[in-house]
Order: C-alpha cells, then sequence, then structure tokens
C-alpha cells in the first residue's frame, strides 16, 4: 500500500490548508455566537473583548429570532434569488435560441450581449436605479412624463379626445420604496446575469446534434416540437448548472440592496449579518450560522435536481 | 408505392456545382444503391431526395407527383442516419413512436405500432432503456424501428452501417437485405463499400463527382462494365489494369483482367513474374505479382491454397473471354 501513501502525503498540505481556511472562521463565528460580544458599550466594557466568560448560551439565537427583521429576511432572500433564477433562465434560453441562429453582425450582437456580466454590481446598482429607474430623472420618469403629456395632448384633439380623457394619468414608480426596492435588485441583477445564462446556454446550443434536429424535422417535428422534444432535453444539464452558481451568487447579494434603499424594505440575510455587525457581533454571528444553515437547505436541494438531470 | 424520379436535377454550393443535370429513376420496390468514393456527391443526392437539401434546378417526383417543393415530412420519405440520431433523452419506445406522436396519432395506435415494430426487430426487451445504454448494432435496429412505423413510401439509408464492427456490418445487412424482401418497400442507401452494394442491391447506380458512371443490376456491373472508373471501383480485389503494347494485341488501348479470371502457373504461361506478398484467406489465396513490365502489380486469385514463396518466378494467363478492352477515353469496346 506504499504506492497509495505518497500521494496522500503530497496531498495533504493542500487538504490542510483548506481545512484550516474553512474551518477557523466556521469556529471563530460559532465562538462568538455563543458569547455576548459587542463593538461598543459604555455600560458593559466586559462586552468588547471576546471571552468565555461573557458566554450566552443561544441568547444570541434567541435574539435574532425574535428581531423583527429575521423572517422577512430569509423570506425576502428566497424571493429575490428564486425570482432571478426564473428570469435569467427563461430570458436566457429564449435569447440564447435567438442568436444561435447565423445573421449578419453575429459576432457584435454577442459580445454586447455578454457586456452587462461584466459591469461592476456598484456601478450597475448606481446605473440602474439613478439612470434608468429614478422616477424623475430617470429613463423611467422620462418615459412616463412624455406620455402623460403626449395623452394631455390627445385630449384637447377634436373627435378622439373623449377617448382620451377616459384614461388615467400614469403615475411614475419609485423603486427606493419599501414595497418596491426588492422588485429593482431583482431587475438590476437579472439584467447582469442575463449573459452568464446566454453564455453557457449558447456554448451548450452548438454542441448539438445537427443530424438530430434533421431527424426529427424528417418525422414531422415542428419548430415547437423540436425546440420541446430537443433542445430544451439537451439544456437540462446547462440550466442546472447555471441555477446552482447563481443561486451561490445570489444568497449574498449586498451591493444593490445597499445603494437602491439602505436596506429599507428589503433585506436579505447577508445585509441583516451587516447591520448587526455595526456593534452587535454576537448576533451577526448568530445570523451568519443561520445563513449557513439556509445555503446548505438550498444547496441539498439543488444537488439532487442536477443529480437527477445528471442521471437521465 | 415508391416511385422516385429524378429529372435534370443540379446542386451547386455557391459558385461549386457538385452535381451536374442528373436524371434517374427508382422504381417501386427496388433496392437501389448510391455507390462511388467519398465526396461523390452520393451523400448530397439522397438529402436531396429526402428534402434537406434544395435543388439549385431541376425536379423530383415521387410516384409522379412533384415533391421538389415539398417540406420533408410531408414526403412520406423515411431515413436512416449514418450516426444514427437517436434523440438521446428518450427511451426506445418514445424514440420509435415520435414520428406518429408527431402526427398527433392516438396512443394505444402508436403503442401498438412501436411494438410490432420492436418485435419485427428483437427490441421488445430494450424498450425502456435509452440509447446510451444500447449496443451500436442496437441503436441502428432502432433508428430502422423508427423509420418503419411510419410506413413510408421509400427509405433512404445514408451509410448506416458504417460505424459498426466488420462482424456486425455482415449481419446488418442481411437483416436490412431481409427486411427488403418482407416489406417490398422502395429502398435506396448510399455507401462508399461496394461489398455492401453488390451484396444488397437490385440496382446500383455508380457515382464520380456527380456524374453517373453506370446504372445496372450487380452483375451487370461486375461482367460489363462500361468504363474504366466503374470497372476499377466494382470487384474485391480490383481489377488489373494493362496499357501499352499488350493492349494493342488486343485491339484496345487498356485491357482490363480481374484477378478471379487469370490462371497461374508456376512453369509457364502468357506472362511471367516475381510473387510479392502472397495473402492466403484459406478458401482464397490474393498473389501479388511483380515485375512483369506490364503494371506495377498485377494481383491474382487463387481458390483453395498454394504455396508460393515471396520472390518465386509465377507465370500469368488471364482468361480470353473475361478481358475487358477500353479505349482511350477509358469507355469499354
Amino acid at each position: 500500500m506504499s504506492d497509495r501513501k505518497l500521494p496522500r502525503l503530497l496531498q495533504s498540505p493542500a487538504v490542510l490548508l483548506l481545512l484550516v481556511w474553512m474551518l477557523i472562521p466556521l469556529g471563530m463565528t460559532l465562538y462568538f455566537s455563543f458569547i455576548r460580544y459587542v463593538l461598543n458599550s459604555l455600560r458593559r466594557p466586559e462586552w468588547t473583548s471576546p471571552s468565555l466568560s461573557n458566554w450566552r448560551g443561544f441568547g444570541n439565537y434567541e435574539f435574532v429570532l425574535k428581531s423583527k427583521d429575521f423572517l422577512f429576511a430569509i423570506q425576502n432572500s428566497l424571493f429575490i434569488v428564486c425570482s432571478i433564477l426564473i428570469l435569467t433562465v427563461i430570458l436566457g434560453v429564449l435569447i440564447a435560441v435567438l442568436i444561435n441562429k447565423t445573421f449578419p453582425g453575429q459576432g457584435i450582437v454577442r459580445v454586447l450581449l455578454i457586456s452587462p456580466f461584466f459591469v461592476m454590481p456598484a456601478v450597475n446598482a448606481v446605473l440602474w436605479i439613478n439612470m434608468i429607474l429614478d422616477p424623475v430623472l430617470g429613463l423611467q420618469g422620462i418615459a412616463i412624463g412624455s406620455i402623460n403629456d403626449l395623452i394631455d395632448g390627445l385630449r384637447a384633439a377634436p373627435g378622439v379626445g373623449w377617448f382620451f380623457s377616459l384614461w388615467p394619468e400614469l403615475e411614475p414608480i419609485s423603486f427606493r420604496a419599501t414595497q418596491t426596492s426588492a422588485y429593482a435588485v431583482i431587475i438590476m441583477v437579472t439584467w447582469q446575469w442575463t449573459p452568464f445564462a446566454v453564455l453557457i446556454f449558447m456554448t451548450s446550443l452548438q454542441s448539438e446534434d445537427q443530424q438530430q434536429k434533421e431527424a426529427a424535422v424528417l418525422d414531422g417535428a415542428s419548430p415547437w416540437s423540436q425546440f420541446r422534444f430537443l433542445t430544451l432535453p439537451h439544456l437540462a444539464r446547462p440550466i442546472a448548472i447555471v441555477v446552482m452558481i447563481q443561486a451561490i451568487f445570489h444568497l449574498s447579494l449586498y451591493a444593490e440592496i445597499e445603494i437602491v434603499s439602505r436596506g429599507t424594505g428589503n433585506k436579505n440575510l447577508p445585509y441583516l449579518i451587516g447591520e448587526f455587525a455595526n456593534n452587535n457581533i454576537g448576533a451577526a454571528s448568530a445570523t451568519g450560522i443561520f445563513a449557513v444553515i439556509l445555503a446548505n437547505i438550498v444547496a441539498f436541494f439543488l444537488l439532487r435536481m442536477i443529480g437527477k438531470t445528471l442521471m437521465e | 408505392m415508391g416511385r422516385i424520379q429524378l429529372k435534370n436535377v443540379t446542386k451547386s454550393f455557391g459558385e461549386t456545382q457538385v452535381i451536374p443535370p442528373l436524371d434517374l429513376t427508382i422504381e417501386d420496390g427496388e433496392f437501389a444503391v448510391f455507390v462511388g468514393p467519398s465526396g461523390c456527391g452520393k451523400s448530397t443526392l439522397l438529402r436531396m431526395i429526402a428534402g434537406l437539401e434544395d435543388l439549385t434546378s431541376g425536379n423530383i417526383e415521387i410516384d409522379g407527383d412533384v415533391a421538389t417543393e415539398v417540406p420533408p415530412s410531408q414526403r412520406g420519405l423515411a431515413m436512416v442516419f449514418q450516426s444514427y440520431a437517436l434523440y438521446p433523452h428518450m427511451t426506445v419506445r418514445k424514440n420509435i413512436g415520435f414520428p406518429l406522436r408527431m402526427a398527433k396519432m392516438e396512443q394505444a395506435e402508436i403503442d401498438q405500432r412501436v411494438e410490432t415494430a420492436a418485435k419485427s426487430l428483437n427490441l421488445m426487451d430494450y424498450l425502456e432503456r435509452k440509447p446510451a445504454d444500447l449496443s451500436g448494432g442496437q441503436r441502428q435496429r432502432v433508428a430502422i424501428g423508427r423509420a418503419i412505423v411510419r410506413e413510408p413510401a421509400a427509405f433512404l439509408f445514408d451509410e448506416p452501417l458504417s460505424n459498426l464492427d466488420a462482424a456486425l456490418r455482415v449481419g446488418m445487412r442481411l437483416e436490412i437485405g431481409e427486411l427488403h424482401e418482407r416489406l417490398k418497400t422502395t429502398m435506396i442507401y448510399v455507401t462508399h463499400d461496394q461489398v455492401e452494394a453488390m451484396t444488397m442491391a437490385n440496382k446500383i447506380v455508380v457515382l464520380r463527382a456527380g456524374v453517373i458512371e453506370q446504372v445496372g443490376s450487380p452483375l451487370e456491373l461486375y461482367h460489363k462494365p462500361q468504363n474504366e472508373f466503374v470497372a476499377g471501383f466494382i470487384g474485391s480485389p480490383k481489377m488489373n489494369f494493362v496499357k501499352g503494347p499488350e493492349a494493342e494485341k488486343y485491339g484496345a488501348a487498356t485491357i482490363g483482367i480481374r484477378p478471379e479470371h487469370t490462371d497461374v502457373s508456376m512453369t509457364e504461361g502468357a506472362w511471367k513474374g516475381r510473387v510479392g506478398v502472397a495473402e492466403h484467406l484459406g478458401s482464397d489465396t490474393f498473389i501479388h505479382v511483380h515485375d512483369t513490365g506490364l503494371a506495377d502489380m498485377l494481383t491474382v486469385r487463387v481458390t483453395g491454397d498454394i504455396s508460393v514463396k515471396h520472390g518465386d518466378t509465377i507465370y500469368l494467363t488471364p482468361q480470353a473471354d473475361q478481358i475487358h478492352k477500353f479505349d482511350t477515353q477509358g469507355l469499354r469496346l
């Protein structure tokens, strides 16, 4: 068995390093989550340094569970992640199928389609919320303003004026508001990540067997049937990959939420951790442990889903 | 019914004309084989009949009706592809039933037809498997099953056996021949292998560079090749060609003599040569003869076994009534 020992010996430094890398932060988070640890306290200065004598048991967890934002943050995390996944996969498949055909200017169109992916998240959020979604100065405000002006003009027109006077004045939507800030985040992240889905699906479509398509044409399959029975099953694996990678990334969205509304009406778990970490490290650590649990639940379902598609 | 006529059909890819004007009739119930070296346009021709390639000019008629503008699925033709083109995500049952499902047939009727086809192709035990779990021969049979269930006017085969190993190829050749006997449906079969053409066809169409060199039954092509190309392409091992004074004796520019039509002697004969490689197959021996002064190498076939060694002197005598004579254009005299 000596021929097996050497490879294991050579692997061990890397394995050890990875273990340390993972275990130390996790261990520290666990430790902090069970003690009272704040950054600044005039009343109880002994809590400002981590120590076992400040042991709080599950107190931090209780505190987090009882805080009014916790359940909302979990719900909102799942709502944002699932919405982005559904939108990017549907848009990604449609666009990939569309640009898979040869047409003049194909190369430029592909580069343009991919480019949103290279914009930094914070820049993306600033651009969208100020230049596009802003109800007064953004494209949205300008567009709705001009539509209202146009309808106003038509109301005065003879003959058809009565018809347009039945139309209501359009109100621009304020995406920084409590009820809508999550939608703004979903819109901007979908815009940024659809190119990623397109890129993955496009490479997969290029490996699709053309003789199968020809066989399907001879078998009398319509373009829709070819898509439904050949292309979509062919894309099952890349879809699973896109879903998994995006779920990992979007569970930890932060910059967009911060920039759109500073968490007003729109928090996810990482944002909640950030808020606690302003002072209460113990509560932030406990929330971190909840986030780890949530990520593991999501990963468990995703891996099962991917396992199924790989088996097929 | 499945009478297919090609009238003045041409095909160009951009500036290059791959098929100059071509006429061909395939009668109902015939087993026609398109054979020729790779790049001769035989697959393109088949794909044009199927409707997968457009015609540059000319017409295709199926049972007397012009089918040139008819979409592929409406032509009533079924095709078996070289790569089988099975749908990888579907079971064998769904693969075979797919054309019927696309035709919106009732599920009960589909099941019944699929099972009939599967029985006749020995696929009953594999109906719930996916193509990836099947062997090459089984996949080929699934592809044929998918063609059969449609009850097409004609079957088109595009080099269906070239991905199989030699032993399986012989078996599938027999199965396809058997299938044709049973169904009596028109079949058009494309191959580059003249053995497949000779063993399966009623009618062989020999193509070179998009031009039909000869159309005929296998034995017609064997006994009366119209030109040097057909003579060299049909028959294995290849026909020997002799040019020069020896050919002029027979009043031809080139004479051709098949390996099996040459008598061999160790003591006397018309042509003297030196034995090169001798291939002993048991039933036959192929001897490659050098230094005859007639051609680089002549091949002869001796029935049974003969003990010759590399370097032996050998005498060959062509059988006078089996000599093919060609003029300077390569055409049969």
